[in-house]
């Protein structure tokens, strides 16, 4: 069943199209890679579908429902999470309450319920030490972390922004396997961006692949590694040619 | 153990603030009741700090509730005591509306606007001459209570009461967790569900409020209202140097600043007239400069190697 899907979905920053022209579409249980070179629009894709940014043109739709300029707090309640690449730690709370800040606000729990559900998630993801602050979290804690945040608002559509920077070969084997696991359990949509094309086979079903703005290609990563476009758009037309 | 010391100290303020009309005399309580207001003024400064924006507009809400029981009392023929509550609604009011337009504004942008319209009500009430009074400011006929010190004094406390109590709910609520949020990031903020515009909102109106319901209590303490006794730069300057300095983001903080700030500003205005205005100003460039955590942040440091040793 389909859960998310954008027609002719375009940005443009003054001069620059960011996103142009993409339509695509996320099925439930469905783990969705989104590769491309640098700029090609990656982070700006979900910032659309996320409502961080608002559309130039074209449409988007959450579960049949038109959400094309809803704004970002509504979709976070009505299912749809993200983390970001530049990890945004609530730094004047602990690591539970910036878990708890989705229940509370996305689904309208209550302090004490929220505290419950948040320890839950914490547990299943392997954080322990709650009441610290996020200064003294590792970077895998902080990622996790983010991961638990982006839970915590109970979606159906959850989108990861490069979540295995800056972690070691451990760490990422770790993370993937978490991911894994919890997209499995909620039977997530989960659209992943990240540069490691390992971690992309790893984890996805199927890729699109995005250069500078414009989806050139989709299918399972196998297949479209060996795309003529997608190759020539991360090396260069010259790799090809030479 | 950090817990029952706070309340111990807790339970000790409030027996002193008791017993303190049935053991001082007129002059001491008058002292006490102009801490007490500024005080409160402190904390639902911070309130709003909590989330990130800063406030230069407390004087002007703060007028504009004196001006409101005042006039009710004189133009609308409320009683006093109603005149009081009005003061609250119509400042709360005034937030509501201005607060549709500013609160999408941040950092100096928000803060210059909120002088400027503090500004802007002075000049109003000035220049409504039939309405307010004009410069001359509006009097009176006769102080609430008959002017008696005993009950000013309770009058200023259950203003301080309603700020309190309004601060323990903003951090005892999901008011505190919107707040520090919005305060900390405000797009990951919105990914968690956080409506930024509603709960901003929800502050800047409760804080007016309540500096509306406690510009009620000062005119009335004094029977009477001019621009500029109560369009005072002082009541935004103030609060704003005692929450610094006792430490912004937390009750205990302003309420510390105030009584320090508030008792070395009698002592000084003794010693020398209008000084204190310039020790003020130090006091704020010090305590940026060199303990952006005020008192409290301080007390905090201090105290946590000392829990390390113990562990």
């Amino acid at each position: 069943m389909t859960k998310l899907s954008t027609e002719g979905l375009t940005r443009r920053f003054l001069g620059l199209v960011a996103v142009n022209d993409v339509s695509f579409s996320m099925a439930e249980g469905e783990i969705l890679g989104i590769i491309g070179p640098n700029g090609a629009g990656k982070t700006t894709f979900i910032n659309l579908v996320s409502g961080i940014v608002m559309p130039s043109a074209g449409r988007i739709e959450y579960k049949g429902k038109d959400i094309t300029y809803a704004p970002a707090h509504e979709r976070a309640r009505m299912g749809i999470a993200r983390t970001y690449q530049l990890i945004h730690p609530l730094e004047n709370l602990t690591l539970i309450e910036n878990v708890m800040v989705g229940s509370i606000f996305a689904r309208g729990n209550g302090l004490k319920e929220a505290r419950r559900k948040a320890e839950a998630l914490c547990a299943e993801l392997g954080l322990s030490g709650l009441d610290r602050d996020t200064t003294r979290l590792t970077i895998l804690e902080i990622k996790k972390m983010e991961i638990a945040r982006a839970l915590a608002n109970e979606p159906e559509v959850l989108f990861l922004d490069e979540v295995m920077a800056g972690l070691n070969a451990d760490e990422t084997k770790d993370l993937i396997a978490t991911i894994k696991k919890v997209a499995q359990e909620r039977r997530l949509a989960v659209g992943v961006v990240e540069h490691v094309m390992g971690v992309i086979r790893e984890l996805t079903h199927r890729v699109i692949v995005l250069e500078a703005g414009e989806l050139i290609a989709e299918g399972p990563y196998e297949e479209v590694s060996r795309n003529k476009r997608v190759v020539e758009a991360y090396l260069g037309g010259a790799a090809i040619h030479a | 153990m950090n817990r029952n010391l706070s309340r111990a100290l807790a339970a000790l303020a409030l027996s002193a603030a008791v017993a303190l009309p049935a053991l001082a005399g007129a002059y001491p309580l008058q002292v006490a009741r102009n801490v007490m207001i500024y005080m409160a003024l402190a904390v639902t400064w911070d309130m709003l700090l909590r989330s990130g924006q800063i406030s230069f507009g407390i004087a002007g809400l703060f007028g504009l509730g004196a001006y409101a029981a005042v006039l009710g009392v004189l133009r609308a023929g409320m009683p006093a005591w109603l005149s009081i509550p009005f003061a609250a609604l119509f400042s709360g009011l005034v937030a509501l509306l201005i607060g549709f337009f500013i609160l999408r504004l941040r950092a100096m942008y928000f803060s210059i606007v909120t002088l400027a319209l503090a500004e802007i009500f002075r000049i109003v009430i000035h220049n409504l001459h039939d309405f307010t009074g004009g410069p001359e400011g509006v009097v009176l006929q006769g102080v609430i209570a008959g002017g008696d010190a005993g009950k000013l004094y309770w009058l200023a406390l259950a203003g301080l009461a309603a700020a309190l109590a309004a601060s323990w709910w903003f951090e005892n609520s999901r008011i505190h967790f919107a707040l520090t949020a919005i305060r900390n990031n405000e797009t990951s903020a919105k990914s968690s569900g956080v409506d930024i515009f509603r709960w901003l909102l929800v502050a800047f109106v409760v804080t007016s409020s309540i500096q509306g319901l406690l510009g009620g209590i000062y005119a009335h303490s004094f029977g009477f209202a001019t621009p500029e006794s109560v369009f005072d730069a002082n009541f935004t300057l103030l609060p704003l140097a005692m929450a610094l300095l006792g430490g912004i983001h937390s009750t205990v903080g302003p309420v510390l600043g105030a009584v320090l700030l508030g008792l070395a500003a009698e002592w000084l205005k003794l010693k020398l007239p209008y000084g204190h205005l310039v020790v003020y100003g130090v006091i704020i460039i010090v305590v940026i400069l060199f303990m952006p955590q005020g008192l409290l942040g301080m007390a905090r440091k201090a105290a946590r190697p000392a829990e390390r040793r113990t562990a």
